[in-house]
């Protein structure tokens, strides 16, 4: 009989063959692109998830982040032909720098308030990009020089190679999710979380706590801003700051379960399926069929099931399993 | 020079009023229920399209259209505070935040469905009628919407001021708890708070369809302004909205005057931005608190 710890581990490699074999099982480019868009916005939820589900603090700001890692690793590229993977590093601390000023400004606010104030940056920091020409080519956006095969500039010929790369920025995401989960760090998140006030009376520096996981979670979402332009050859304002973006994020770790480790995943693995589905029903030509089931499935889950997929994983294992000796 | 700046005020000062019926809704909602309601704009959309139904189908002039629109969406204010929102109140923000968010998204984007995205106008006899003073001119369907927004901003504190029902609506946003003791039913309440704010999204719409067109995505403008007056009049105060309505409303004209066309949202983010930075109360709080 195997121990839950063994098990756990069995499982966690099982899964990892799975996800290395399983683009080059698969042939079809419109379903890696499917894959791809999953582990995407899986990282980005589980970059929100580290502020917005443990600590509470509900951003619908994060695009500025993504975009600002889009755009420093193009600008650098582009103008300056250093490499993408260089250039995510740097949007990564760019984005940590912009996160200072903005978390300044936004946690003076709390509840809704905070969540407008993000909005509200992160709409500036498009404008900024839309109006400066000079800058950075305004609202044209530009094309990114396609080189072929080229892994040093992160191009890559196949998809599968943008998959593995994606894939472990995930891994990366959801390891240093794990570390903060059991850390010190983990605990008073989830104490702000619950309550901020209190928190601070047991003696939580909240200010640096949500200061510090602002700046980490805005490091996150900057690496997913650079891999998507890398990967659609593409950058305008509009889609770097797309206000989507921010939705997404948010709304896959609801919908899997806010503030857990896979919560994020598993309500990617359900939102993408279900929109890839109804494109392939519908075709594109209904606009707002996505966003309207999205939307739907976000009130359903916060009426009935706040805890999310996992909440209802979690009783239904529970149930199922509950004259096995109990596990924690 | 001087004539360019008072034409400004007085564009500012003319939407503004709208702006005003939507942050008092927002206001309203957040001081007695405690919640934002961030689909505020789509009711206005909602109001815009009923009175743009109204007008082609039966022939019905938008500001006629306010006495449809309004029940209509004070019923829907009601429902949707008893089926929905009464599920989250509580001491959770994340509930609350992402109910109203979702909605406005589902109904942004069922509008997309069922409308497309193309722009609608109801073309009246006065939409291209303007008053004149010396340079500057006042159009006359803006200054209607004013004068309407006025009244109706009038009216609801009349009725906050003067009425049973609005007194306990005042008292339940002073503090819940204790006016619920006093015996005010919380239910009632909430549900008269939701429906009037709705009432007043649904009015700013037909007042809109005279001068502005109707598509899924209007809503959002109004209120990212909304937002940004109630933040600058402080939050759940009614007069505060109001005047930083008209305030913002101002800003954004004198921004399109002087910076550029498309600098008015950049000047109503800074407003927030500013606000945030140095009086994050708002501009109506009292001293001490």
């Amino acid at each position: 009989m195997l121990t839950s710890g063994k098990m756990k581990w069995l499982w966690l490699a099982l899964a990892a063959v799975v996800l290395i074999a399983l683009p080059q099982l698969i042939t079809s480019s419109f379903a890696v692109d499917i894959l791809i868009r999953i582990l995407l916005f899986s990282f980005i939820g589980v970059a929100w998830n580290l502020m917005g589900g443990y600590a509470k603090q509900l951003s619908l700001g994060h695009s500025a982040y993504f975009g600002l890692g889009a755009y420093t690793s193009t600008i650098m590229q582009v103008n300056y032909g250093i490499s993408p993977w260089i250039g995510m590093i740097a949007g990564g601390v760019v984005a940590m720098l912009a996160s200072l000023p903005i978390g300044w400004l936004c946690f003076r606010l709390r509840g809704p308030y905070f969540t407008i104030a993000t909005i509200a940056t992160a709409q500036v920091l498009m404008l900024i990009f839309l109006k400066f020409r000079d800058f950075a080519w305004g609202a044209e956006g530009t094309t990114i020089p396609n080189l072929g095969s080229a892994p040093l500039m992160m191009q890559f010929e196949d998809k599968a190679s943008y998959y593995y790369v994606i894939l472990g920025l995930l891994v990366v995401g959801l390891w240093v999710t794990h570390l903060i989960e059991r850390s010190w760090m983990g605990y008073y998140l989830v104490a702000i979380g619950e309550d901020e006030d209190a928190a601070e009376a047991i003696g939580v520096n909240a200010p640096k706590i949500k200061r510090d996981i602002y700046l980490i979670s805005a490091f996150l979402t900057a690496l997913a801003g650079t891999f998507y332009t890398q990967y659609i050859y593409f950058i305008d304002p509009a889609t770097a700051f797309s206000f989507s973006v921010s939705i997404e994020a948010a709304l896959v770790s609801i919908v899997g379960g806010i503030g857990t480790l896979w919560g994020p995943v598993i309500g990617t693995v359900l939102l993408e399926t279900t929109s890839a589905l109804l494109q392939s029903w519908l075709g594109s030509s209904v606009g707002g069929i996505q966003l309207t089931v999205y939307s739907v499935i976000l009130i359903a889950v916060i009426l009935w099931r706040p805890t999310g997929l996992i909440g209802v994983a979690r009783e239904a294992y529970q149930r199922y399993f509950r004259r096995k000796p109990a596990r924690v | 020079m001087v004539e360019t700046l008072v034409q400004a005020v007085i564009n500012g000062l003319l939407i503004g009023g709208i702006y005003a019926l939507v942050s008092i809704g927002v206001t309203l909602i957040f001081g007695v229920v405690k919640i934002v309601n961030f689909a505020q704009g789509e009711f206005v959309m909602i109001g815009m399209y009923i009175s743009f139904f109204l007008a082609t189908q039966f022939g019905i002039d938008p500001l006629v259209s306010l006495v449809v629109s309004m029940p209509v969406l004070f019923v829907v204010g009601v429902l949707i505070q008893h089926f929905l929102i009464r599920r989250v109140l509580g001491p959770n923000d994340m509930p609350q935040i992402f109910l109203t968010f979702a909605l406005s998204l589902l109904l942004l984007n069922l509008a997309l469905m069922l409308f497309t995205a193309n722009y609608r106008t109801v073309h009246t006899s006065y939409s291209d009628e303007a008053l004149h003073f010396g340079g500057l001119y006042v159009p006359v369907a803006k200054l209607i919407a004013f004068g309407v927004a006025m009244a109706l901003s009038g009216l609801l504190w009349l009725f906050l001021h003067t009425t049973d029902l609005g007194r306990a609506m005042r008292a339940a946003s002073q503090n819940r708890d204790v006016a619920m003791l006093m015996g005010i039913n919380p239910n009632r309440v909430f549900a008269v708070a939701f429906g009037a704010a709705l009432a007043l999204a649904g009015a700013a719409g037909s007042l809109l369809m005279p001068f502005y067109s109707a598509y899924p995505f209007v809503g959002q403008t109004f209120v990212l302004m909304a937002f940004v007056a109630v933040v600058l009049g402080t939050l759940g105060n009614v007069i505060g909205a109001l005047v930083a309505s008209l305030m913002m409303g101002v800003a954004e004209s004198l921004g399109i005057q002087f910076v550029g066309a498309d600098s008015g949202l950049i000047v109503v983010f800074a407003m927030l931005l500013l606000t945030l930075a140095f009086k994050p109360t708002g501009l109506g709080a009292r001293r001490g608190r």
